[in-house]
């Protein structure tokens, strides 16, 4: 049966600063070549749109002033992003997105930007800034991916992801939101090396880039089966591809993460 | 007095006691302990040394074509009879020009050997540099996203040029006037005059990745045309801001895969230009260096014959013949230069041999993330034989899974020397290996090169 699935990508003008349309291209081509058909729809600034359409969301990072800018907006679709995200909408939030979608980013000067609360979590800007390559262990998240979609990722046998962080804003995780992965290489959320990033329902938010889904298939096949069995209300596997050139790419970013250095500026 | 003239004299002497330091133990390049020394012992050092050369000075910042912008400014100034110097041998932090400006300076510390300075001078660094040189001339060449694991932001970037314009005093700035963050410096100092393009030029790009946002108000720009990246005649419809009136253009170019062509207009000339580079942002940067050259007085004879005889910056893009087989060196660190580098791959319909050497190192940017906002697309149809190498190797083979190649006619070789000689085994006589390295792969392969003696080492 024929299958779509509709990506809303949030403010692509201004929040997509490192590499993250390499995330959409990753979304698209695996479902492209499944004969899955899919839409993106790109959302601005001042666009008024209907997120009960969306199958999954993402957003990326921006600079300051991009994210500035889309702060504001973005409160007036919060309510509903929330409801959806509630429903089980499935959504990837990078870096400068992650921490839009907790309660608020307090800048250095001490100025809050209110976030829109999908994360029980708070970022605040600190003068170092966390950058390298990262390993996390998502292992906790992979028993609910098997279970609701009958996709078996252990198969696969990666049980983490990996990506590159750069941030200098460090989010707290309030007690009872999971995170997203557990640091095996790099920092994470801040400088404690412990957790990485949050999830909510099905909704993740991370501090990894590099592009993040192109060399972790595993992590964009879970997003894609979500959306297709919230739409359609059925729970299938994908036909499998084949991810040699991935899991490559997987394995360089990881030994990189042990062997090149980390930087905190 | 006394005490000002003898710590010149000893940061001299300390940067020279550095250089035989670096000389006798043959460690590094050279090009920055020099600096380093002098700099500890006079943090002044490089206003005084400035100071001494009688034609003033020359800043080149921006993104992308610093170093072949003051490249052809030097080559045009030098044709024309003057003693140019300037910081070619890498370097572009206050160090590295505080080093050549004392290896320029006699020993006692009275004379400055060139009555010309170019200094290429880093984003970042501008502000140090300004507080300490008041120059003739700062040309701005664009700013694009860099590596951004270094400094943050290309906004931030910006107002640190801008906070270097506000110090100059008696300068004259050149803007691109094509880039709309590059013009909106004007608001830090007025006296500026724009060079840009006028021309039906249409990029095969779509740049979704660079801003193009109105500087002053955030609604969306209309380009028309747009040359690359966010590069273009611009306009807001929501707030009216459009781009300046240019003093300098270029009109009427024309391209092969290895020169370009067009037509110079500035307020005292009109000429053809040639050069022996590719694409438009080479063009850029010879629009930049004919608008100085030609506000200097330089006779238009001169600039023609400079940018004519002008080869690309060091490992920039390069040319090399190995037996009856030619390399072709082009640099690639940012998505939109590697896009621009692509897209002069296609200005001819032939099928070409590619390299792309892809390393993490910190000169490279140690995050590669950057090639998912790289057009390879655009050359899917333009190759005969393709190979991946360098450190993060991998993610480039990726990269070019999912913009559609066929990653079984790819070969991947991560060891940059195995892949230099199996790319080149499959090169026709007569045919040329396009290389695309990033900053230390381009080192690791012109060091195997010299290696086989058909390249300078780095210390020429």
């Amino acid at each position: 049966m024929a299958r779509k699935i509709t990506i809303y990508h949030l403010y692509p003008n201004n929040m997509n600063l490192y590499g993250d349309l390499g995330n959409i291209t990753a979304l698209e081509k695996r479902c492209l070549w499944r004969g899955i058909e899919t839409e993106v729809v790109n959302v601005n600034v001042g666009d008024t749109v209907d997120f009960s359409k969306a199958d999954i969301l993402f957003m990326g990072g921006g600079q300051d002033t991009g994210q500035k800018i889309v702060a504001s907006d973005l409160q007036e679709k919060g309510q509903a992003i929330r409801e959806q995200i509630q429903g089980g909408l499935s959504a990837l939030l990078v870096c400068g997105g992650f921490q839009l979608f907790g309660h608020y980013f307090k800048t250095l000067e001490g100025n809050q930007i209110k976030g829109i609360s999908v994360f029980d979590a708070y970022t605040i800007a600190s003068n170092r800034r966390l950058i390298g390559n990262v390993v996390t262990d998502i292992t906790h998240n992979l028993a609910d991916w098997k279970i609701e979609y009958g996709f078996d990722v252990t198969e696969k046998n990666i049980t983490t992801l990996t990506g590159f962080e750069n941030h200098s804003g460090q989010t707290h995780l309030n007690p009872g939101l999971l995170p997203f992965g557990y640091i095996i290489e790099g920092y994470g959320n801040d400088s404690n090396k412990q957790y990485e990033g949050a999830r909510f329902k099905n909704a993740y938010g991370t501090y990894l880039h590099g592009s993040l889904l192109p060399k972790n298939p595993h992590l964009t096949d879970h997003f894609i089966m979500a959306a297709i069995a919230r739409r359609y209300g059925v729970k299938e596997a994908l036909a499998p591809l084949d991810d040699t050139i991935e899991l490559e790419a997987h394995q360089a970013s990881t030994t990189r993460a042990k062997t090149a250095k980390t930087v905190s500026l | 007095m006394y005490n000002i003239i003898m710590r010149k004299f000893i940061a001299i002497v300390a940067a020279e006691f550095a250089r035989a330091l670096v000389m006798i133990t043959k460690k590094g390049s050279g090009s920055a302990l020099p600096g380093v020394f002098a700099q500890k012992v006079d943090p002044k050092i490089i206003g005084k040394l400035a100071k001494m050369i009688k034609g003033g000075v020359i800043i080149v910042t921006g993104t992308n074509g610093k170093t072949t912008t003051a490249k052809m400014i030097a080559s045009i100034l030098e044709t024309a009879g003057h003693r140019v110097i300037y910081n070619f041998s890498g370097s572009n932090l206050s160090r590295g020009i505080a080093s050549f400006l004392v290896q320029k300076t006699s020993f006692w510390g009275t004379r400055i050997d060139g009555d010309i300075g170019i200094f290429e001078v880093d984003e970042a660094t501008m502000p140090e540099i300004l507080s300490m040189v008041q120059p003739k001339y700062i040309v701005v060449t664009n700013l694009f996203r860099d590596q951004l694991d270094r400094y943050g932001e290309v906004d931030k970037t910006a107002a640190l040029i801008g906070k270097a314009l506000a110090m100059a005093k008696d300068t004259t700035i050149l803007l691109n006037g094509d880039d709309p963050l590059v013009a909106s410096l004007s608001s830090y100092n007025s006296k500026v005059q724009y060079f840009g393009v006028n021309d039906k030029y249409q990029t095969l790009s779509k740049g979704a990745i660079d801003s193009r946002n109105c500087i002053s108000c955030g609604h969306e720009l209309t380009f028309s045309p747009r040359y690359y990246g966010h590069l273009g005649n611009y306009k807001c419809s929501n707030c009216g801001l459009s781009r300046p009136n240019l003093d300098y253009s270029i009109t009427d170019m024309s391209f092969t895969v290895e020169s370009s062509k067009a037509t110079f207009n500035a307020p005292n000339m009109k000429t053809d230009i040639s050069i022996s580079l590719p694409g438009l942002y080479n063009l850029y940067n010879a629009l930049a260096a004919a608008s100085i050259a030609s506000d200097y007085g330089i006779p238009e004879t001169t600039i023609i014959t400079a940018l004519l005889k002008l080869s690309a910056a060091f490992g920039r893009m390069e040319k090399i013949k190995i037996g009856e087989k030619n390399i072709y060196l082009m640099l690639v660190k940012n998505p939109t230069g590697f896009t621009q580098t692509i897209e002069t791959l296609t200005f001819d319909k032939d099928k070409k041999n590619i390299l792309i050497a892809l390393n993490d190192n910190f000169a490279d940017g140690t995050d590669v993330s950057w090639i998912w906002d790289a057009e390879v697309e655009i050359i899917n149809n333009y190759y005969s034989n393709f190979t991946v190498s360098g450190i993060r190797g991998d993610d480039m083979l990726l990269r070019l899974k999912y913009a559609d190649f066929d990653t079984a006619k790819i070969t991947k070789e991560l060891d940059l020397k195995k892949a230099l000689e199996s790319a080149l085994k499959k090169v026709d006589d007569g045919e040329t290996l396009y290389i695309l390295p990033t900053y230390t792969a381009m080192l690791e392969i012109r060091k195997n090169l010299a290696n086989q003696g058909l390249v300078k080492g780095y210390l020429e």
